[in-house]
């Protein structure tokens, strides 16, 4: 690896520029050529749909999964269908995403949200906007991680990301009539349903990755794994499927070599972007948002306080009887008491400062999270470096008791209220399911 | 019938709840697909007539074990694979260097019963020529691919022998075809090992390089231009984004909260200084519920007064993969070992387990909010409130699983 340049020399300045670029465009996914990103500085309007696809696809909560969604550039087009240009109601439809989720991550600028949605024009302030996302985060690592090739059957051992939105988000034509309750049984049936489906195909889909495992230990050269996962034994089943994912490794490959040519470069970029945003013209002080009524946001924000509100007056009930018992117990001790009520003291003040930590920002990093690859080996022998599965089944036990209580005050809360609601009317007889 | 807010509402949560189960459905099919197709050529149910040499019991012996096959037959199909592992070695070696190394075929030799030095390439070829062109006569492949079943290694290896020699003479003629995909499943498990091995690399680079010191200059690069960037407008210091992951954060303590308020309740105090302990827990307890309310306030009056619009459609991280499994495994990937198949069942069961329960939970609060306040507002006893009072207790109290009964109760006259 050559040496990091502190400065850019002159000299180099001329080079140094388009190779940044370059390097960029190759490691974003169907990333603009780099002429569009020079285009774009100039506000040219045939820079701007590329630029609304980009923007989109890195926007979008659930792009694509499959890596050969969007071409990389210089390489010959997908062969499955895609229209070279996207038909007038899907390019709206990005356009208002990409403004939309841009705004909600509090994108600064209100050119942006001026901008016409038949994704026509805007080249200079998309690239803005792809800067200004680059600049907060690590978009590059994260778009990278994503079209990531797995070898291995992973397994998620946490939640966390449970599935943002399916797909990309359909156009949901929201009923605007009412609806009978009955019609909400039915789709809650129908989700009880689909989870008993997904259950057993799960159990299916174990049993089977259990027997693949099984069947080709021994067989992985990298000792430490000792059997081939699905992806690895289909590799040997299918060579035309060994071929693709090859392919797909090598334009991973080239994608990451391009990243860090990328990070080596950027800062001539920046130095560059600041000129980008010199050329616009000055923007109007007070932005005024079109208002829209939260809904959602909303929504979770106010169960979540009726929750902390409800807890925080138990809370109190509790705390002020047992603290008048206390007071009354203890009035009459000495002084002698007071060097371990501080001990106390220091000691709930370290565990509740623990407790917060596992909801603070960057907290709760301890568990384990993301996608693990499976490994099958007979208890005990590799004592190699992993997660076991005891352990995990463990914690799951426990968080599943949890919130099976949780589920069930909540009910038993619902079941008092009903009963308060109904309770007062004389006239009817309510008889109870058999088993409350 | 429900009021139309109430309904949109009610609709769109339960909606997003089917599609997102439909979407775990389809990629859990997806893979379902291709790992009972790679079992279907290792063990076929049916197809009992197409079985080439061995006779109608090998089948029969053969199938059962399948299911469960003993130690031993493990053990031999550990030597197997390793045998064949080697054989491809050997042939790849072989076809790029003219055929030297003479020791590691004797020793696959010995295994690979009968052998001689001269049948070595043809023998190997054949098998992998096999081992690839899988699609078309799923017996021969059968026999020969790594995870065959319980059978006994003699027999296996001279059938394959047999089978071999059948073919040999085919082998001859598509010679240029059989030799590409000769190379691809020798190539296809070492290239995609070197390619990782490079990746892993090429990760690591990655990820040293946020933290190299020509990096400061990008830094502050970076920072200024975010800076001008934001010029021109009164920053707000909150987008939707942000307040949507706080109050995620904030629901995550509630529950953390309450956990911790039962175990301190449910707890038996053995002596004062255990009560006194659990006492100042539960006042701490109290006063941070207070803080996560107050700051809860600040940012309802912060969406309120600027108006922030959440994210429009569905639910969605607005922290983008926050977890993304920590810095480590974004190039490394951890490992889960497992010991038994019952235990990956019970593990991914509990998983849905949980992920179910923390659904239904959402639900049940969004039901109550929404549902609650109808029974309490309609008064008309009229047969659709009664109706409306059983839909609601069924849906809030028994999941939907369990109706009551309502009886009017009429004196006798």
């Amino acid at each position: 690896m050559g040496r990091r340049r502190r400065r850019v020399d002159p000299a180099d300045a001329a080079g140094a520029l388009p190779a940044a670029i370059t390097a960029l465009s190759r490691a974003l996914p169907g990333g603009p050529s780099a002429e569009t990103f020079r285009r774009a500085k100039f506000d040219r309007p045939e820079a701007a749909p590329a630029l609304w696809r980009l923007l989109f696809h890195v926007l979008s909560p659930r792009p694509a999964d499959d890596a050969a969604a969007l071409p990389t550039p210089g390489s010959a087009p997908p062969t499955h269908a895609r229209p070279s240009a996207l038909s007038p109601a899907s390019s709206k439809a990005q356009a208002r995403l990409v403004k939309s989720a841009l705004r909600s991550q509090g994108y600064p600028r209100r050119a942006l949200v001026q901008l016409p949605e038949d994704g026509s024009q805007g080249s200079r302030e998309l690239l803005l906007a792809l800067s200004w996302l680059l600049a907060r985060g690590p978009l590059l690592e994260r778009l990278l991680a994503q079209i990531r090739v797995r070898l291995g059957d992973e397994m998620p051992v946490c939640e966390c990301e449970v599935l943002a939105s399916p797909g990309p988000p359909a156009p949901r034509v929201e009923a605007d009539g009412c609806v009978d309750i009955r019609h909400l049984q039915w789709l809650m049936g129908k989700l009880r349903f689909g989870w008993r489906n997904l259950i057993t195909s799960q159990q299916e889909h174990c049993a089977l990755l259990g027997k693949v495992h099984s069947y080709t230990r021994g067989c992985h050269s990298d000792r430490s794994l000792g059997h081939l996962s699905v992806t690895e034994a289909e590799l040997l089943r299918d060579p035309e499927g060994g071929r693709q994912l090859l392919r797909r490794l090598e334009s991973e490959n080239a994608r990451l070599e391009a990243a860090l040519e990328w990070r080596r470069r950027e800062l001539v970029f920046w130095q560059w972007m600041d000129t980008v945003l010199d050329a616009c013209p000055p923007e109007a002080s007070q932005p005024t948002f079109l208002p829209r009524i939260p809904e959602r946001g909303a929504g979770e924000l106010e169960l979540v306080a009726r929750e902390l509100q409800a807890l925080q007056e138990e809370l109190q009930a509790v705390v002020e009887t047992r603290r008048a018992a206390w007071e009354a117990r203890v009035g009459g001790w000495g002084p002698g008491w007071k060097a371990t009520q501080r001990a106390s003291e220091e000691a709930v003040r370290q565990e509740l400062t623990a407790l917060q930590r596992a909801w603070e920002r960057g907290g709760g990093l301890a568990q384990p999270h993301g996608p693990h690859r499976l490994v099958r080996s007979e208890a005990g022998t590799l004592g190699g470096p992993g997660l076991r599965a005891t352990e995990v089944i463990k914690a799951l036990r426990s968080r599943e008791a949890c919130l099976e209580a949780a589920l069930r005050q909540l009910q038993g809360q619902c079941r008092q209220e009903l009963a308060r609601l109904v309770g007062a009317l004389p006239g009817f007889i309510w008889i109870l399911p058999p088993g409350c | 019938m429900l009021p139309a807010g109430c309904s949109r509402r009610l609709l769109a949560e339960l909606r997003d709840a089917l599609d997102a189960c439909a979407e775990r459905q389809r990629q859990l099919e997806r893979s379902l697909r291709v790992s009972r197709r790679l079992l279907r050529v290792w063990e076929p149910a049916e197809t009992p007539a197409l079985e080439p040499t061995p006779g109608p019991d090998t089948n029969e012996e053969a199938r059962p074990p399948a299911r469960t096959p003993s130690p031993q037959d493990l053990k031999e199909l550990e030597l197997l694979t390793q045998a064949l592992e080697k054989a491809v070695r050997v042939r790849k070696g072989l076809s790029k260097a003219g055929g030297r190394d003479e020791a590691p075929s004797r020793k696959s030799r010995s295994i690979v019963s009968p052998a001689t030095t001269a049948s070595v390439p043809p023998r190997a070829s054949g098998q992998a020529g096999r081992r690839a062109s899988e699609t078309k006569p799923p017996r021969g492949v059968r026999q020969t691919t790594v995870p065959a079943k319980g059978l006994p290694e003699l027999r296996l290896l001279s059938v394959g022998d047999q089978t071999c020699k059948a073919r040999g003479a085919q082998a001859a003629k598509p010679e240029p075809g059989l030799r590409d995909q000769q190379m691809a499943p020798s190539a296809a498990p070492q290239a995609p090992e070197a390619f990782t091995l490079k990746q892993k690399g090429l990760w690591a680079q990655l990820s040293s390089t946020e933290t190299g010191d020509s990096m400061d200059a990008t830094t502050t690069a970076k920072t200024q231009f975010l800076r001008k960037m934001q010029s021109g407008w009164p920053s707000s210091r909150l987008c939707a984004a942000e307040v949507e992951a706080e109050v995620g954060r904030l629901r995550k303590a509630c529950s953390l909260l309450r956990q911790r308020m039962g175990e301190e309740l449910t707890a038996d105090p053995v002596d004062w200084m255990q009560e006194y302990h659990c006492l100042l827990t539960l006042e701490g307890l109290q006063a941070i519920a207070g803080q996560c309310l107050h700051r809860l306030q600040e940012l309802r009056a912060a969406v309120m007064e600027h108006q922030l619009a959440p994210w429009p459609e569905g639910r969605l991280p607005s922290a983008p993969s926050s977890c993304g499994g920590g810095a480590d495994s974004i190039w490394s990937p951890q490992l889960l070992l497992y010991s038994s198949t019952q235990e990956l069942q019970t593990l991914a069961s509990l998983r849905l387990r949980v992920a179910m329960l923390d659904e239904q939970i959402h639900l049940e609060k969004v039901l109550m909010a929404e549902l609650l306040p109808l029974v309490s507002t309609q008064e008309p006893l009229g047969p659709p409130w009664l109706a409306l009072c059983r839909a609601v207790h069924s849906l809030l109290c028994e999941g939907g699983e369990h109706f009551l009964t309502i009886l009017r109760d009429e004196p006798a006259d």
